[in-house]
């Protein structure tokens, strides 16, 4: 009954572009293209790297229909989708005669729109909002409008679970095909840069803060102050193997195993590590592997003052003498922090790393922290054959995913 | 992993507003109470409609004992009474199990929504400056499972499902996944939503808020009332459930879940979607229409949704549809968005225990497109050993959950 899980596409609408490749070359370049967010001086927010991608323009993948009706999370969402749907070779034809799941995950979801939509009538009063905006407050609303624009008719569903939750729904999407439920679903995440959760997250203390006042955003670098709030679409075609096989599809790796933890005493209180340790052991165990059969490693690490510590001790604590063997990279210092599309940017660069036989560095690392001075922290874009990894996601309220993905399956 | 496995419901938690814990609730359903009243929560000057279903007098101190109930949303405060309520129901003394291997999978419409109210608040006031890190902790909609888990020490599987108004459905459908798959033990599975203004509001722009009462399937039905709520059943698989002694409701038998992939807010013309989700779930319990002996429905009150769910109905099982008695608890509860399904399949699992159906309250005049056997009014004695319980969403997500009495019999799923 249970079948193999494999991609056979990817689509990402990401900072460093709108494909792996392109992904892949600024993440090795390490080159850093992040903006400065300035829009919200006015409410008293000093400027710091990050925001929205500029150069995103929707029409460009999805033309053909007015893009009114979808907000800019779900814009991110569907344009990924439509790119994912062509990676795959997904074609119309195909969505004619196959029922085609999607597995959004978000943090966010659509608190931009929810929350427009709430101060038009406050200001205008009730009678004057817009019945179009209100469909698009539900959390599920970029789903439901990917669906809408693509035809995609399978099970239609949203995960969320703060910034774990785009690898959460990959697993989750995995696990309706493994057991039959579904044998195509397109799975990942978005999160669109607001001022909601700009303001949010600035008002809790988890952003990196101003260049000018030492603001660093460094994957497990000692100077680290806090992660780069940024925005991102990104998702995998998964299918079930038979069915990729008997279509002729390009395999482009296999998921062969996740698993979720949640720390109800927090991260904090010194049992931090706890939800990712249980989460990577887990993953492990359901992918029948072991540390040894894991060639890299895809760290959460976002700059974050507690997290990447947390994850630092845990990846100690689970890989044992491996630890400091494993090479271990992470994304985030140029990517920023894309909360429910991080896991499906994990995923997908770890794709190409694979397709490349290139591991992306962590950009800019300097003096590493003392927990994570023995790790095998690539610091330069590192030429390996590489066919496995472990990808992490970390929630910076007690909650860890971890996803394993090989190279395709043989036969 | 392990094979398909039959999943037992062995404690059921419910906060409405017509009832808070199951022997309350399940009085007041039979009884047809409802609970309409003038919305209080916030003021509804300046609407053209004012009617909702709050729930009154909530104390969330009797319920949330371990984090400060002060600090958390009344979504979360809901979803924890339900799941204190289901665990205490389901005689669950959480000291003796190992608690990460307990789950909590929630679905909701609107998460906290008065975490957005009030930061909406001081926006337009121009005191941002109030604003502090309880919005970040507060308001993504996780944080609702979250705080559950928190409350109860549970380190399993934690997510929210926030798949509007058919996520109870949705949760427990995936809850059950999980348990099939011996990736927990217990599973707490559910919704819960609590009455917001943006709803309201929403709903109310859209038209679909009835003046005075919610009156599914009749002729002159006007709309919806909106809610609030939360219900928590505790699942687990049945095996364990008989091995601790457990009172077993039923079991969830299986679902079909299914997207229309037409219209944000209108359901398809002819219920393809709706019908597809209806067979899918029959095939995957192994269960035939002729089976079926109740159908829980969407039934919100609408005119078109009710219109559309009865052609859906007909399209999946001909004419045995008007074989099926099919009632609508919203017009007695109003519509309580993520919270419906959770609540829905409680009534599922107490129709099922009990062998009675709940009225479909406020019904008077026949509609030709509405003509399956709504069981106007008056609570019916009937034994219900296979129910289907119908929830759809914004999206065209449609759901459709299978629960069935616990025969100890091989009906595994397909």
């Amino acid at each position: 009954m249970n079948k193999l899980v494999v991609i056979t596409g990817v689509g990402l609408i990401s900072r460093l572009g709108d494909s792996s490749a392109l992904l892949h070359r600024d993440l090795c370049a390490g080159s850093n293209r992040l903006d400065e967010i300035t829009e919200y001086e006015t409410h008293g927010f000093g400027s710091q790297p990050g925001g929205s991608i500029s150069a995103f323009a929707p029409e460009t993948y999805l033309s053909g229909r007015a893009l009114r009706p979808l907000d800019r999370t779900g814009r991110l969402f569907a344009s990924a989708a439509k790119l994912a749907l062509e990676s795959s070779g997904w074609s119309a034809g195909y969505l004619a005669t196959n029922d085609v799941g999607v597995v959004l995950g978000t943090m966010f979801g659509s608190m931009h729109t929810i929350s427009q939509f709430d101060r038009q009538a406050l200001i205008d009063g009730p009678s004057c909002v817009s019945p179009m905006d209100f469909s698009n407050t539900v959390i599920n609303s970029a789903a439901a409008q990917t669906a809408i624009w693509h035809k995609l008719r399978g099970i239609n569903s949203t995960i969320a679970s703060g910034a774990t939750s785009g690898l959460m729904a990959i697993g989750y999407a995995a696990d309706l095909i493994q057991s039959g439920r579904q044998s195509a679903v397109l799975a990942g995440g978005a999160d669109e840069f607001c001022f909601e959760s700009f303001c949010g997250m600035a008002r809790a203390g988890l952003l990196r803060g101003s260049s000018s006042q030492r603001g660093c955003a460094v994957p497990f670098d000692e100077r680290r102050t806090g992660m780069t709030l940024s925005e991102a679409g990104a998702l995998l075609a998964l299918e079930d193997w038979e069915s990729a096989k008997a279509r002729g599809a390009n395999v482009l790796g296999e998921i062969r195993g996740h698993a979720n933890a949640y720390n109800p005493a927090g991260n904090q209180n010194g049992r931090g590590p706890d939800a990712i340790i249980r989460a990577m052991q887990g993953a492990l165990e359901s992918a029948r592997m072991s540390t040894g059969d894991i060639d890299c490693i895809s760290a959460a690490a976002n700059g974050s003052p507690v997290d990447d510590k947390n994850e630092a001790m845990a990846i100690h604590a689970v890989f044992n003498s491996h630890a400091n063997s494993v090479p271990l990279t992470a994304i985030k210092s140029v990517l920023g922090e894309t909360l429910g599309a991080a896991g499906a940017l994990q995923a997908i660069d770890f794709v190409e790393s694979m397709r490349t036989s290139l591991l992306p560095g962590i950009a800019g690392l300097g003096e590493v922290d003392e927990e994570a001075a023995s790790l095998n922290l690539c610091r330069q874009p590192t030429l390996l054959n590489v066919r496995s990894a472990l990808i992490n996601s970390v929630g910076f309220d007690g909650h860890a995913c971890s996803l394993i993905i090989t190279a395709p399956p043989q036969g | 992993m392990m094979g398909p496995a039959a999943i037992a419901v062995t404690g059921l938690g419910v906060v409405t507003s017509i009832g808070v814990g199951c022997e309350p609730f399940w009085d007041s359903l039979l009884a047809g109470r409802n609970g309409f009243t003038r919305v209080k929560s916030f003021d509804t000057v300046g609407y053209s409609v004012h009617m909702g279903a709050e729930i009154q007098d909530f104390c969330p101190e009797d319920y949330v004992l371990e984090i400060d109930p002060a600090a958390i949303g009344r979504t979360s405060q809901f979803a924890i009474a339900a799941s204190r309520l289901a665990l205490l129901d389901g005689g669950l003394d959480l000291s003796e199990i190992d608690r990460a291997r307990v789950g909590v999978c929630i679905g909701t419409t609107s998460g906290e929504p008065h975490s957005i109210e009030r930061f909406n608040d001081q926006y337009v006031q121009g005191s941002m400056n109030k604003i502090g890190s309880e919005f970040l902790h507060g308001y993504p909609c996780h944080v609702v499972p979250f705080h559950v888990a928190k409350e109860f020490g549970l380190g399993g599987e934690v997510m929210m499902i926030p798949t509007a108004c058919a996520a109870g459905n949705y949760a427990i459908a995936h809850a059950g996944d999980l348990l099939c798959a011996g990736k927990t033990d217990f599973m707490l599975a559910g919704g819960a939503d609590s009455f917001s203004r943006i709803t309201y509001t929403g709903f109310a722009r859209l038209g679909a808020i009835a003046p005075e009462v919610c009156q599914p399937f009749d002729l002159n039905r006007k709309g919806m009332i909106p809610g609030e709520g939360a219900a928590v059943l505790l699942l687990e698989r049945r095996d364990q459930a008989q091995a601790r002694g457990a009172r077993i409701y039923c079991e969830v038998a299986g679902y079909g879940l299914s997207c229309d992939a037409h219209h944000m807010t209108a359901a398809h013309p002819e219920g393809e979607g709706a019908a597809r989700a209806i067979r899918m779930a029959m095939q995957h319990s192994n269960i035939r229409p002729d089976e079926i002996d109740y159908i829980s429905a969407h039934g919100t009150g609408t005119p078109t949704n009710d219109r559309l769910e009865t052609i859906a109905v007909k399209r999946a099982f001909g004419k045995r549809a008007y074989d099926i008695p099919m009632s609508s608890v919203k017009s007695m509860l109003g519509h309580t968005m993520g919270a419906a399904s959770a609540i829905e399949a409680a009534v599922c699992a107490l129709a099922i225990t009990h062998g009675y159906i709940p009225p479909t309250m406020h019904w008077q005049q026949k509609d030709s497109e509405c003509d399956l056997d709504c069981v106007p009014n008056i609570a019916r004695k009937h034994k219900v050993t296979v129910a289907m319980n119908n929830a759809y969403a914004f999206g065209g997500n449609n759901s459709s959950l299978v629960l069935a009495a616990s025969t100890n019999s091989n009906r595994e799923r397909a």
